[in-house]
């Protein structure tokens, strides 16, 4: 049995790619390692009736063409918005943002009426660049070492659109793609908390603190998800981000993709600088004309493939690409709500996101925690009730918290046991209780997943969660290598499509659906 | 109306104010230049000059001397005895190989790609930024020389100015060695004048910027005595003692300079002011485009350097002394600035000259900075003790070491760059976006020091590039 292309790893990005091959008419298998579909995008159900997004537990930038192109809706898609953040402060005073723009005005008033005038403003310039930055999101990479006539034309086409922007545009552009959040947000508002919450959603997934250079272009990707046209694309899905996958895999089967799981790969086949095909772990081969893999860069090419398959200089750049996983995750089963000592009771609050970022110190000390390689004491956190939007995800009465933390090394001073990991557990569910005092009697289970953990389950390496960081010298044509940032790989027939490539990050899709289009231009799989 | 005597009033008797005023002189402009401080500064200037400021005014014969110490740095090392490092690369690859063979190997490698990375970036400086805006075809043409030259330089350095410089010195140092002392002696240049520490991104540019103009393999800035000759060379005056402001008229427009608060009018229909951009505008703002204003006002130049002289009679044992014994050394001392706070082991350089030692410390911040005499003397105590291992008899000395911290420095923040080096501060961001070619929004007022482009840590470019956008813009009448 020959098929045109087999797709390595069945996250989403895998399933894009392999939905839009068999879309084109290729005949497609897609191998996942694991028992389901999803990879970091699962939904599973750890502890009996409670369903839980494992890793990965919000939507924001899936892209609309592809939402179109797959008719994803049809697939059971179906987004549920996340509606507010509030972020409780030290002093039990809380600054919240809610869906309803004036709300949001008017809470910020309270604080500083200086930054309420400035927040529109500054949401009016981020909402334009945001719009800027996103074509980038949909175009390949062009190499400016290169010069052939395509990459020139790409380059010129790029500086076209930048200098298109105008000045003081283009000035913010630069100013986000190397500032700090801290000092960018530093130019436009005076109130701490506000800096604090922000900034937190530039370093999500980084090794850096809210006062590192770099963190700044991540406040734009919270504009890019409130923007796009097809619907609010930043919330939950309905059943958990494995719902994402299963809709993507449905969508691929309907176009006639094979979809196996409990397959896992053990080698890409090469012959005379050619992928022939895949060995499994069983023994098994399977030959196909395309071969392709969404595994993190990594593991693309120093796992799947021989060092002397490839360009010694390359081997050495993929060596060199940076992965520092730096999240965790705590899940838990509730038998009741929490109640925050800065807004009591249960109420609507509960329905949108609590930010634990009290202060621009707060986040810059959990950083420096882990600088040294110790897990943050008082962490970063984002929490959310996912079955106060979706009631499906837990029994009656019951909910479901999720705690994505901040900072968890993999790197840990001593390494990660299973005692370690409890005490990272320890200290993330400690200091919720210093904002909502009682909460621990509420729990009835709790998971701990480390960086360790999410490497051990999802197979991404050090366990970052955007398969290799997003630093500015991972990004655009330096993303995963010069010269190799295009989808295609130094072996004739061999691609990448994960999100360890451009634009990478997020349940985005991008980097699959751009990889499949770059396979189907080639003449893959004919 | 009264003819003016001066057909241009330099601010700032510095090495840029001072370059900029000579190159004026030298096209036929009758020049004061305005200094406040009543004596001249002893110390020599740290900082690459263009062979073109010295070729053109003709420095070498009036007596500019260079020198770069060879060893150019010598670093305790953790066991005992030093790590030094040579001009000569052969002789630091032996130095190296005492403890690392890796880092002694890959170490001619790194000098090289290094030197290639730091000729762009020279050829970058000794003219006004690339105006990324620009639709003048000769700009264009510029640029796109520009383009060419770097893509000459072959495929890898294309890949390696991407690549190097948005990240952190300690990332580009990761990849290279894996000796600390190695890895601290030149990770502490790649934080000079920084409220960043060594893991911060675009600490790998600020690296390379100090690198300008110095031999492979010397990442260390020469010093010399240019402010003492530019001073001595004839054709410009200059009055000490003074603090100038510019000033305009009823009718906003620029008539010269007024000297202290109340002080006397000077006229003249040109002013070109090396103070950092932050303090320039004081006595004119209210009539500036207030975009201009608030972007002169964010600014960052959160001082973090400490300067200090120690009077030294006899000889020091070395030339240049860094303690910087690793990156994480470094991002420790960082760390306490971050909270306002003096490192508690701060890092400190020393450089020995005639009679006395220059003292670097960092970090330092401004708005503590050592500011009332008992954290004053506990920084003075933290410095010594730093030293002491190394250099005994510093111990003697505690109370002949003066410090300067930032607040106790006349620039804005007591930052001596006039503004960080950061990436969203350099070519055509600085020292505020869309007003990179030295001129200002009110006409005849330029800008010429640290505070423009290229920035700190080059003497005498920033002069030279502003004097030469006034000449072609202010033709004589």
């Amino acid at each position: 049995m020959r098929y045109d292309a087999i797709v390595i790893g069945g996250g989403h990005n895998g399933l894009v790619t392999a939905a839009y091959l068999a879309r084109a008419g290729k005949k497609v298998l897609v191998l996942e390692r694991r028992p389901r579909v999803g990879g970091a995008a699962v939904t599973e159900e750890i502890f009996p009736g409670f369903k839980f997004s494992m890793f990965s537990y919000v939507v924001s930038l899936l892209r609309p063409e592809i939402i179109r192109d797959l008719d994803l809706p049809r697939h059971g898609l179906h987004i549920l918005p996340l509606e507010s953040t509030v972020t409780p402060m030290e002093n039990g005073n809380y600054l919240a943002a809610w869906a309803d723009h004036d709300e949001t005005r008017r809470e910020l008033y309270r604080h500083s009426p200086r930054d309420a005038e400035a927040y529109d403003e500054y949401g009016r310039l981020m909402h334009f660049m945001a719009q800027a930055v996103k074509p980038i999101l949909s175009m390949v990479p062009p190499d400016p070492t290169s010069f052939a006539p395509g990459d020139l034309a790409g380059l010129l086409k790029l500086g076209k659109h930048f200098r298109g922007l105008g000045g003081e545009r283009l000035h913010a552009l630069v100013k986000l793609m190397t500032m700090s959040s801290a000092d960018f947000l530093d130019e436009w508002f005076e109130t701490d908390v506000l800096k604090a919450t922000k900034s937190a959603s530039g370093i999500i997934g980084t090794f850096l603190g809210p006062r590192s250079p770099g963190t700044a272009y991540v406040l734009l990707h919270h504009y890019m998800g409130e923007l796009d046209g097809v619907f609010r694309a930043w919330g939950f899905a309905k059943g958990g981000t494995g719902a994402v996958s299963e809709a993507i895999a449905s969508a691929a089967r309907a176009f006639g993709a094979e979809i196996r799981c409990d397959a896992p790969v053990a080698k890409v086949t090469v012959r005379s600088g050619t992928a022939t095909g895949v060995v499994l772990e069983n023994g098994d081969e399977i030959s196909a004309r395309t071969v392709v893999s969404s595994l993190d860069p990594r593991r693309t090419f120093l796992q799947l493939l021989e060092t002397d398959q490839l360009p010694p200089e390359f081997v050495a750049d993929i060596k060199r690409f940076k992965f520092r996983g730096s999240s965790g995750k705590v899940n838990l089963a509730l038998d009741a709500l929490p109640s925050f000592t800065c807004m009591p009771g249960l109420g609507r609050q509960h329905r949108g996101a609590f930010s634990i970022s009290p202060s621009l110190d707060y986040v810059e000390h959990a950083y420096d925690d882990a600088k040294y390689g110790e897990f943050s004491r008082r962490p970063y956190m984002d929490i959310v009730f996912p079955s106060m939007i979706d009631p499906g995800m837990a029994p009656p009465g019951k909910h479901v918290m999720s705690i994505f933390v901040q900072y968890a090394p993999y790197h840990l001073n001593g390494g990660w046991t299973d005692a370690t990991r409890e005490a990272f557990g320890d200290a993330v569910v400690n200091t919720v209780e210093c904002f909502a005092p009682g909460f621990k009697s509420h729990i009835l289970h709790r998971q701990v997943l480390t960086p360790l953990d999410i490497e051990r389950i999802t197979g991404l390496s050090e366990g970052n969660i955007f398969a290799g960081e997003l630093s500015l010298h991972q990004l655009f044509f330096l993303r995963p290598a010069p010269g190799w940032a295009k989808f295609a790989t130094p072996v004739r027939g061999f691609y990448q499509s994960g999100s360890g490539t451009h634009p990478g990050g997020g349940i985005m899709g991008a980097s699959g659906r751009l990889a499949a289009l770059r396979i189907l231009k080639d003449g893959g799989g004919r | 109306m009264t003819q003016s005597r001066y057909d241009a009033i330099v601010i700032g008797a510095g090495v840029n104010g001072l370059v900029a005023a000579h190159y004026l002189a030298r096209a036929g402009r009758r020049v004061l230049v305005v200094e406040r401080e009543p004596n001249l500064d002893p110390a020599l200037d740290i900082g690459w000059v263009p062979p073109q400021v010295v070729r053109e005014l003709d420095l070498e014969r009036h007596g500019v001397r260079f020198t770069q110490p060879d060893p150019w740095i010598a670093a305790p090392l953790e066991g005992g005895g030093r790590l030094e490092l040579w001009r000569d690369l052969g002789r630091s690859v032996d130095a190296i190989r005492r403890f690392s063979p890796a880092d002694a190997a890959q170490w001619p490698d790194f000098c090289a790609r290094m030197r290639k990375l730091a000729t762009v970036l020279e050829r970058l400086y000794v003219a006004p930024p690339p105006d990324i805006e620009s639709r003048d075809p000769r700009e264009l043409a510029r640029i796109a020389g520009l383009g060419l030259y770097v893509r000459r330089l072959g495929k890898q350095t294309i890949i390696d100015l991407a690549r190097v410089l948005p990240m952190s010195i300690a990332e580009l140092l990761d990849d290279w060695f894996e000796s600390d002392a190695l890895k601290g002696v030149l990770g502490a240049v790649g934080v000079w004048h920084l409220k960043q520490g060594p893991r911060s991104g675009g600490t790998a540019f600020n690296f390379l910027h100090h690198h300008a103009g110095s031999p492979i393999g010397v990442f260390r800035p020469p010093v010399s005595n240019i402010k003492a000759v530019l001073l001595e060379l004839p054709g410009i005056e200059v009055l000490r003692g003074q603090e100038a402001m510019p000033v305009h008229g009823p009718d906003g427009h620029l008539i010269g300079v007024v000297l202290g608060p109340r002080g006397d009018t000077i006229d003249a229909p040109l002013v070109v002011t090396s103070a950092d951009p932050r303090a320039a505008f004081e006595h004119v703002k209210p009539d500036l485009d207030p975009e201009f204003v608030r972007a002169i006002g964010n600014i960052k130049c959160r001082g973090v350097v400490a300067k200090g002289m120690l009077v030294w009679q006899g000889p020091t044992g070395f030339t240049n002394l860094c303690v910087a014994p690793s990156l994480d050394y470094l991002e420790r001392a960082y760390d306490a600035a971050k909270y306002g706070r003096d490192s508690e082991r701060p890092y400190v350089e020393l450089r020995g000259e005639d009679g006395h030692i220059e003292v670097h410390v960092q970090y330092v911040p401004f708005s503590n900075g050592g500011s009332n005499a008992e954290q004053h003397r506990a920084l003075r105590a933290a410095v010594v003790g730093v030293l002491a291992p190394h250099v005994p008899e510093i111990k003697a000395a505690e109370s002949r070491l003066v410090l300067k911290c930032p607040d106790q420095l006349e620039q804005t923040e007591g930052h001596l760059y006039h503004g960080e080096l950061t990436l969203d501060q350099i070519l055509f961001m600085r020292p505020v976006p869309g007003w990179s070619r030295y001129r200002t929004p009110l006409e005849g007022l330029y800008l010429c020091g640290a505070g423009t482009h290229p920035g700190g840590g080059i003497a005498g470019a920033a002069g030279r590039n502003a004097a030469r956008v006034i000449l072609k813009e202010t033709k004589r009448s």
